[in-house]
């Protein structure tokens, strides 16, 4: 029993671990393939793969996954070779390599589910065997340094180096001498590297043995070769040391100098610390700050009848005004530890682009101008299939054939834009852009034996309809997964966002996406309706109303489809009305004091209500129990009666209506 | 094998008290709109918001006044987790594997597959019931949601 609580608990550990090491390997992988097609070397990410690889095989032959120890050996073999040729690293070597990243990702899935893992593809070990070491290329770059250092420095190294130099940097060597009294002052070779690596790249960090009377009193010298825009100066004085401890190196290019390479894989300068934390632990913490939210509430509501009944709560009323601000600040600490970056959740984006492209036969390039902006994990896991199949779309749809696109004068190399951004408060907009033909609408139109859409919202609505497809016969790629519905249900219904598109023919496409950032807590306004309390996010609203019942316009036909719908005077325009408890079901339509007024894709529409019982901040629990999920219901809360509160979300709601659902299915 | 009993409309019912998480008072439930009609609500326990299925409604009996003794049982089902609304729920029973018999062909018609077996123990008789089919949201036939118009 507890030897296979172990287990479990380790396999986790090496599910999360491999899927980092897997994510590291990809981004080197793609890093290569850019170099790889301005026909340059790439010594580091030949490197980085190479490590990532070597520890994923490490890992896994410790719980004895040897598949994935076979797959991951033979592509250590393949890397080294081309380690040694100083990271030259031919194309068909690196598609085997990223068919040995998917195998080996399948099999870490064989072992998330728990499932036996199948054996390694014989025909991919026999093609990683095979790969040779890379024909072309000249010998390695010359350096002038003491023979010693020269020694330990490989062809990859040079080849980075000179990369380097090309790109307008310099070399440079540092010697670091540690002593006791250096240690004393926290000077030591860990401490040293952060330093430099805030200003420069490390290449190799090179241990020498050196006489103690030449003022090493270990008998020691690390000599740190690095690539820098730093003056010598400036990287002297980040590590406390004389200038004459820096030294540029002089690098002779090869018979075939590299070219120079626009964007070394940028990597995140400066000391950062970090943690690995398990989301579980922080959604236990958003648990508890929950309940503190929770049980605020009825601390307020206990003050409120003190108050009431004349006591004099003042100075309470400032301790708790104090804890609430705490409160928030807690919150807001405990959800920005659940953010994560933008550029992580759509960090396989780049890799999945390059297949597409290359199966359907497309020059495409992907640009992603993500900057820092951040998601709740929760939210970005959730989007990322909608943005994927976006991306299929506009791969497989958009893009036009190289010769089509020369043909209309374009680039044969059609792009594909990501961008992403806050807008306002706690908001994110996504927009994944491309320069091909545009949608075509009377295609559409024929195909859903609907008018020509005149509105963008038109479009979306035909475009989402389930199962339309724009393509003949469904393409390899985007004929299977989901399909615009699904987008759509996404972000509108799962995420409470919105889509909106634009196009124009041969110009291109561009879908935007805008979703809240974080989904869980979110100031509501609390109301009665035939007895029941619910809650509705208070951002949805538009405003809230007194009603005169004896006003509210009756049509001819008042009941359709079992709900009955009235007319409501508001800012001079006559808007649809329903009683809430009519189309919730709980009780026939009444004469409702108070509306809820808000705006369903742009047209307003009034929700009469008995009425409203307050404002405040409630924590929404999504319900996913397929017995309970409802288009309109967002989730539950808890608004200190330890029961559960339901929190509506009546413009989706609205969206289920009859009378306003004007266009569509 | 341990079980777990609980009566319905009089009947003794079982589910093994491996598939059981935890038991409670009955104290009503959140409506949900929409929601099948054997769906009594939702109900929050230990900070979790979990669908209660009134077995006396799946099992298509008539509706009474709740007593005192009415019991919710929650089960878990993978990364489900459901409560089963019940009449009373007291007793754990043990009963040997080999005590259970396939329902006569007639109790199995009517049971509309939320019998998968039956035990007899000293004088009485438990029925084990399919969790599974219990807790589904295939609807059965002719079954209405709250809120819809008839």
């Amino acid at each position: 029993m507890t030897d296979s609580l172990h287990r479990e608990e380790f396999l986790a550990g090496f599910v999360a671990e491999a899927h980092e090491h897997l994510a590291a390997a990809r981004r080197a992988a793609l890093a290569a393939d850019e170099a790889i097609a301005r026909g340059q070397p790439v010594p580091r990410p030949t490197r980085e793969l190479f490590r990532a690889l070597h520890t994923i095989k490490g890992l896994s032959g410790m719980i004895g996954v040897e598949p994935i120890v076979d797959l991951a050996h033979e592509m250590e073999t393949v890397l080294r070779t081309a380690d040694r040729a100083g990271g030259r690293l031919r194309r068909e070597a690196l598609d085997t390599l990223l068919q040995g990243l998917e195998a080996i990702e399948d099999r870490v899935g064989h072992v998330a589910r728990r499932a036996p893992v199948p054996a390694a593809p014989r025909a991919l070990l026999d093609a990683l065997a095979q790969l040779e070491a890379p024909a072309q290329g000249g010998s390695a770059p010359a350096l002038d340094v003491p023979p010693d250092l020269a020694t330990k420095l490989g062809p990859a190294e040079r080849e980075q180096l000179a990369s380097g130099v090309a790109e307008g940097r310099r070399a440079l060597r540092l010697d670091f001498t540690p002593s006791a009294e250096r240690a004393a002052r926290g000077l030591d070779i860990s401490a040293v590297r952060t330093r430099v690596e805030a200003i420069a790249e490390i290449v190799k960090v090179v241990p020498r043995s050196m006489p103690r009377e030449e003022g090493a009193p270990a008998g020691l010298v690390f000599t740190l070769v690095v690539l820098t825009s730093a003056t010598s100066q400036e990287l002297a004085e980040v590590v406390e040391a004389p200038l004459g401890a820096v030294q540029e190196i002089q690098v002779v290019a090869a018979a075939e100098p590299a070219r120079p390479a626009e964007d070394p894989a940028p990597q995140r300068a400066g000391p950062h610390a970090f943690v690995r934390v398990e989301v579980a632990r922080l959604d236990e913490a958003l648990e508890h700050v929950s309940a503190l939210l929770v049980s605020r509430a009825r601390l307020a509501r206990a003050l409120d009848a003190l108050a009431a009944a004349g006591v004099d709560v003042r100075s309470l009323r400032l301790g708790l005004q104090d804890h609430g601000r705490e409160l928030r600040q807690l919150r807001t600490a405990v959800m920005r530890a659940r953010l994560v970056r933008v550029a992580e959740v759509l960090e396989r984006a780049p890799l999945l682009v390059r297949g597409l492209a290359q199966s359907g036969r497309k020059q495409v390039r992907l640009a992603m101008e993500v900057g820092e902006a951040e998601v709740d994990k929760a939210v970005g896991e959730r989007l990322f299939p909608a943005l994927v199949h976006l991306l299929r779309n506009a791969v497989d749809h958009a893009i036009e054939p190289p010769d089509e696109r020369r043909a209309a004068g374009k680039p044969e190399e059609g792009t594909i834009r990501i961008t992403a951004a806050h807008r306002g408060e706690g908001e994110l907009e996504l927009a994944i852009s491309d320069d091909g033909r545009g949608i075509d609408l009377a295609a559409v139109a024929r195909k859903a034996s609907a008018p020509v859409p005149s509105t963008a919202r038109e479009l979306l609505d035909l475009i989402s309809r389930p199962g339309l497809s724009t393509m003949s016969a469904p393409s390899r790629t985007s004929g299977r997964g989901i399909g615009m519905d699904v987008v759509r249900r996404i972000v509108e219904s799962e995420l409470g966002g919105t889509l909106d598109l634009s196009t124009s023919p041969r110009q291109g496409t561009t879908f935007t996406l805008r979703v809240p950032v974080s989904l869980t807590i979110v100031d509501g306004l609390t109301f009665a309706c035939a007895g029941e309390t619910y809650v509705v996010p208070t951002a949805t609203v538009d405003e809230l109303v007194d009603v005169d019942p004896e006003r509210l316009i009756a049509g001819p036909a008042p009941r359709r489809e079992g709900v009955s719908v009235r007319m409501l005077r508001w800012r001079g325009e006559a808007v649809p009305f329903f009683d809430l408890r009519d189309v919730l079901g709980l009780a026939p339509p009444g004469s409702p004091r108070k509306g809820i007024v808000l705006k369903r894709d742009g047209a307003a529409v009034g929700f009469g209500v008995d009425r409203m019982l307050g404002r405040q901040e409630v924590v929404i629990r999504s319900l996913h129990d397929p017995l309970v999920e409802r288009a309109g219901i967002a989730g539950a809360t808890d608004l200190g009666d330890g029961k559960p509160t339901l929190v509506l979300d009546l413009v989706a709601l609205a969206r289920t209506l009859p009378s306003t659902a004007q266009e569509g299915a | 094998m341990l079980h777990v009993m609980f009566q319905v409309g009089g009947a003794e019912y079982v589910l093994p008290a491996s598939d059981v998480l935890q038991m409670e008072t009955f104290s009503g439930a959140t409506l949900v709109p929409g929601a099948p009609a054997h769906v009594a609500g939702l109900v929050q326990l230990r900070g979790q918001v979990i669908p209660v299925v009134d077995v006396r409604a799946r099992f298509g009996l008539p509706p009474v006044e709740r007593s005192l003794d009415a019991r919710i049982i929650v089960v878990g089902r993978g990364e489900r987790r459901v409560a089963l609304l019940v009449d009373r729920a007291r007793e754990v029973v043990q009963l040997r594997p080999e005590a259970f018999r396939d329902p006569p062909d007639l109790v199995a018609e009517r049971a509309a597959g939320f019998v998968r077996s039956i035990a007899q123990s000293d004088a009485r008789v438990f029925m084990l019931v399919d969790v599974e089919k219990i807790i589904g949201h295939d609807p059965l036939p002719a079954e209405a949601h709250h809120g819809e118009k008839t």
